[in-house]
């Protein structure tokens, strides 16, 4: 009888979560560090409404579980060649987090961000200023000389996009690119890692620009004023979105799903006939693949994942795309300003990257700090919105040259 | 690098690079950081000129809507204009000898004088609360209008109310 109980309890401590901690003690370390990434969320207020569910998928992904289907999430799963046989295996024994983590891999997720954050945004500025698109454009040399930088370091072609991206400040588009480039590439990075990369320098948005801004500029540029733009009528505000998407599509089409969808988003809003879709698409829908995505992609941040050399290498080329791409804006715009005549605020050029809307707050108060009647905040926009457009042409334009 | 050898690469690249390459050759390296950031500024500055165009075919649409909608308006007023004037020369300097010109000038200094005296009273009120606080007796003065007292250029209370309301969903 007593061995009867013994044999039991032992077979019970077998299949526990502590058997598996014992086996693979990484993943405490994995779980302290999401602690770390909640702390940031919660008390620091470091983009919560993604850094929450992104810690929190982590944490839940390194659950200690002995038996496979006791995970909820599979990371060996993600590194084999896709196939129905391996989309019914997912399906059949995949958990929660495998299931979810499908509109990643399928990348439903980041579409339908843009779509939500086309109903949100106001392309108005861009088009009173359409100059604004080349700040959008100069600011992704962030983007292309990290994946020159990437590449000196000795990184395969996919690993280089997908860390070249993160220079875009733009999450869903990290994610679309380094989901396709690192699908069944032979790599230890994963799209959870650029994820959360991604996301943690756009947090950090703040400290990083202010710095190079202060740098590159001086206190009379800082101080110059620009005069107010012109309204533009609801008729431009209703073609904007088709053209965009036309020139686009025409020139790269792998763009197109995801410009697309942003200026799908955004014709709803301007029409002005589809308001309970807009309503839908900018809270319901927005929140809900909010959840979906950052939980996913946190799932994926697992020891064998993260705790490698390659991810404090997706960290440090992190900083430096964010910053490379700071300084190609703030330098495009002091051309600008010296061929003006001193009539564009070189501070309007680092919001070409398109963390939205938060760079173009940075160079409002930037500006505000060297003369506080000055206001730049709209004509930032113009280049914060640009380059939402830029990162994702060029995302396509990684995805057209790297095969995958 | 050689030229050449760059613009071969840069043919090559429209075959694409193989994702998992790894070293990459310098030419790989640099083709796709030109290539990339030559097509988005291609893109991007297409999209100006677009834009750019667009906003300039809307702006002349909008003047001759006004001026149509202007020169309708001037075809309709002559009409009942021209007849009064021609027929009350006279009147017309007579009326501004009238007191209803006076009548009409008036009202401007009365209301700033009523809203000098409301922003006097507020500022008494406040003054009165102070001194009760304090147990010490206050005396105003003078009233002065402070040209650049927010630290916004002078601007009114109601346009930085407006900017405020325009730029808080950023």
């Amino acid at each position: 009888m007593l061995q009867i109980l013994q044999d039991i309890l032992s077979g019970l401590f077998e299949t526990s979560g502590l058997a598996g901690l014992a086996a693979e003690p990484l993943k405490l370390l994995m779980m302290c560090v999401s602690f770390l990434f909640m702390y940031l969320a919660i008390v620091k207020g470091f983009e919560p409404l993604l850094l929450l569910p992104i810690s929190f998928g982590m944490f839940l992904s390194n659950l200690p579980a002995v038996l496979p289907e006791d995970m909820i999430f599979h990371a060996a799963y993600w590194n084999e060649p896709q196939s129905v046989e391996w989309l019914w295996k997912v399906l059949h024994d995949g958990g929660l987090l495998d299931k979810l983590y499908l509109g990643v891999k399928l990348q439903i997720y980041p579409c339908l961000i843009f779509l939500g954050i086309g109903t949100m945004t106001d392309f108005g500025p861009l088009i009173a200023n359409p100059k604004s698109f080349l700040l959008g454009a100069a600011a992704q040399g962030g983007i292309f000389f990290t994946f020159l930088a990437a590449g000196y370091m000795g990184m395969s072609a996919a690993e280089c996009g997908s860390i070249a991206i993160i220079g875009g400040a733009d999450g869903p588009t990290s994610i679309y690119v380094s989901s396709k480039l690192l699908d069944g590439a032979d790599s230890n990075l994963n799209t959870g890692t650029i994820a959360l990369a991604a996301y943690t320098y756009m947090a950090l948005v703040p400290v990083i620009q202010p710095f190079w801004m202060k740098l590159l500029t001086t206190e009379k540029e800082r101080k110059i004023k620009m005069p107010q733009l012109r309204t533009p009528s609801k008729t431009e505000k209703i073609i904007f979105p088709v053209v965009v998407t036309l020139i686009v599509a025409l020139l790269v089409p792998s763009a197109a799903s995801l410009v697309g969808m942003l200026m799908f988003g955004n014709i709803l809003k301007e029409s002005g006939v589809a308001g309970r879709l807009v309503d839908t698409a900018q809270n319901a829908l927005m929140n809900i693949v909010t959840i979906f995505l950052g939980v996913s992609v946190g799932a994926t941040c697992t020891a064998s994942n993260v705790a490698n050399w390659d991810f404090i290498k997706v960290l440090l080329l992190g900083v430096v795309a964010f910053s490379l791409g700071t300084c190609c804006g703030l330098g495009l715009a002091k051309l600008m300003n010296w061929l003006s005549g001193g009539k564009v605020n070189p501070l309007i050029g680092s919001a070409g990257v398109s963390a939205v809307p938060m760079a173009a707050r940075i160079s409002q108060q930037e500006g505000a700090k060297a003369d506080p009647t000055n206001f730049l905040l709209m004509h930032a926009m113009g280049p914060n919105v640009a380059g939402v457009i830029g990162s994702a042409v060029a995302a396509g334009v990684l995805l057209s040259v790297i095969n995958y | 690098m050689h030229p050449l050898l760059l613009a071969n690469q840069l043919i090559m690249l429209a075959g694409g690079i193989d994702g998992n390459k790894r070293p990459l050759d310098d030419s790989e390296k640099w083709g796709v950081t030109l290539v990339g950031l030559g097509v988005v500024i291609a893109a991007l500055a297409i999209l100006v000129v677009v834009i750019l165009l667009f906003g300039k075919i809307f702006d002349q649409i909008d003047k001759n809507q006004k001026a149509k909608a202007s020169a309708a308006a001037e075809k309709k007023k002559p009409k009942p204009a021209p007849a009064p004037a021609k027929k009350e020369p006279a009147p017309a300097p007579a009326a501004k000898s009238a007191p209803v010109p006076a009548a009409t000038v008036s009202p401007v200094p009365t209301v700033s004088a009523e809203d000098d005296e409301e922003v006097i009273a507020v500022i008494s009120a406040v003054v009165a609360m102070m001194s009760e606080q304090d147990g010490k007796a206050y005396r105003i003065k003078s009233v002065a209008k402070s040209q650049r007292n927010n630290g916004f250029s002078g601007r009114s209370a109601w346009a930085m109310d407006g900017r405020r309301q325009n730029v808080s969903p950023f």
